[in-house]
């Protein structure tokens, strides 16, 4: 029997799909998605007592295209995964995700880049400030055209000529300060926008008024 | 696209984001009775809130619950010989309901009062 007449070998196609697009998501965790779809899929088709291609397929085609259900659960557990762990290079990863299919994604990467770029900039001009007094910090000085410039510099190389230092030895607890609440906050906002798109995300096809889709065929208990 | 077509799928749009915003809180509400497994949890969804969704985005919401500490989950065996998997709220997923709830109800009370003009049907 052929996969085009096997109603098994139609649902196992359809989770082989899924679980194709849910590589690099841990083993065990891909195991008990795909455990709990076929228990549902099971459930819905063993109504009718008797498994037919048309019911499989009717099942099946109620869950959704298995590669869209796959990337809502990889979304999913990516953000759970960085909301959990906090960690910049997570949620990172997200937003990288999000900026291959979208402007709005590539904008928070952005966005998100330049908060930790400058938190990090921030924390090691805090820590170098011990070993370059005179020439690291937050300085300010005007450039060839005369317009005021504020400048971080982080090495031993002399400041321009006129330049003067804002902040001098303030910028140890100034810089470690801001740092950490400009990653915080660039990784809250980064995880509120993820968040948002996450559930924006899902097709409209998936929500629908009841006198618009077709009823389930189970019976109710 | 004809303005009126616009208007409608706008409004669509606009029903559709609502009905997603009320999803978790929808799924936390039907577990609130006692453990449910995933269809179970789509029939009450159906029957006692007319929220209907497509099967599929369920199971990756119930999943973020999980690993958020707000639902548990076991496997049970079912009498048809299939392993159901259920999900029950946890004490963080109580809480979250309740909190969840009085922001819907005093949400949804302000709304009331701001509509209440538009209800004359004129």
């Amino acid at each position: 029997m052929t996969i085009a007449n096997d109603p098994q070998k139609r649902i196992e196609q359809y989770l082989d799909t899924l679980r194709s697009h849910l590589r690099g998501v841990k083993e065990e965790d891909v195991q008990e998605f795909v455990e709990e779809l076929r228990s549902h899929i099971q459930e819905k088709t063993s109504v009718t007592g008797e498994m037919t291609i048309s019911g499989v397929d009717k099942v099946l085609a109620a869950l959704g295209n298995p590669a869209d259900l796959a990337s809502e659960y990889r979304t999913a557990a990516l953000i759970t995964k960085a909301a959990a762990s906090g960690s910049p290079m997570r949620i990172l990863e997200i937003l990288f995700r999000w900026a291959s299919y979208s402007v709005a994604g590539l904008f928070v990467l952005v966005g998100a880049t330049g908060g930790y770029l400058l938190g990090g900039v921030l924390f090691i001009c805090a820590m170098l400030k011990p070993f370059h007094p005179q020439t690291v910090g937050l300085w300010a000085f005007h450039d060839e055209t005369g317009d005021l410039t504020l400048s971080f510099r982080l090495g031993s190389a002399t400041p321009p000529a006129g330049a003067h230092e804002l902040l001098g030895w303030w910028i140890v607890p100034i810089g470690l300060l801001v740092a950490f609440g400009l990653v915080v906050l660039t990784s809250r906002l980064a995880l509120w926008c993820a968040s948002r798109f996450r559930r924006s995300n899902v097709p409209e096809s998936d929500f629908s008024v009841d006198t618009t889709v077709e009823r389930h065929g189970y019976s109710h208990e | 696209m004809e303005i009126g077509e616009r208007e409608q799928l706008a409004g669509d749009k606009w029903e559709v984001q609502l009905r997603k915003g009320c999803l978790e809180l929808a799924i936390l509400a039907a577990l609130w009775g006692g453990r449910l497994y995933g269809l179970e949890i789509l029939r009450r969804l159906e029957d006692d809130s007319k929220l209907i969704v497509s099967e599929g985005t369920v199971y990756p919401l119930l999943s973020r619950l999980k690993a958020l500490g707000l639902v548990n989950s076991e496997w049970v065996e079912s009498e048809g010989g299939h392993p159901r998997k259920y999900y029950a709220l946890t004490k963080s997923g109580k809480q979250r309901a309740l909190e969840m709830a009085g922001i819907w109800t005093r949400f949804s009370s302000s709304m009331r009062k701001l509509l209440s003009p538009l209800s004359g049907g004129k």
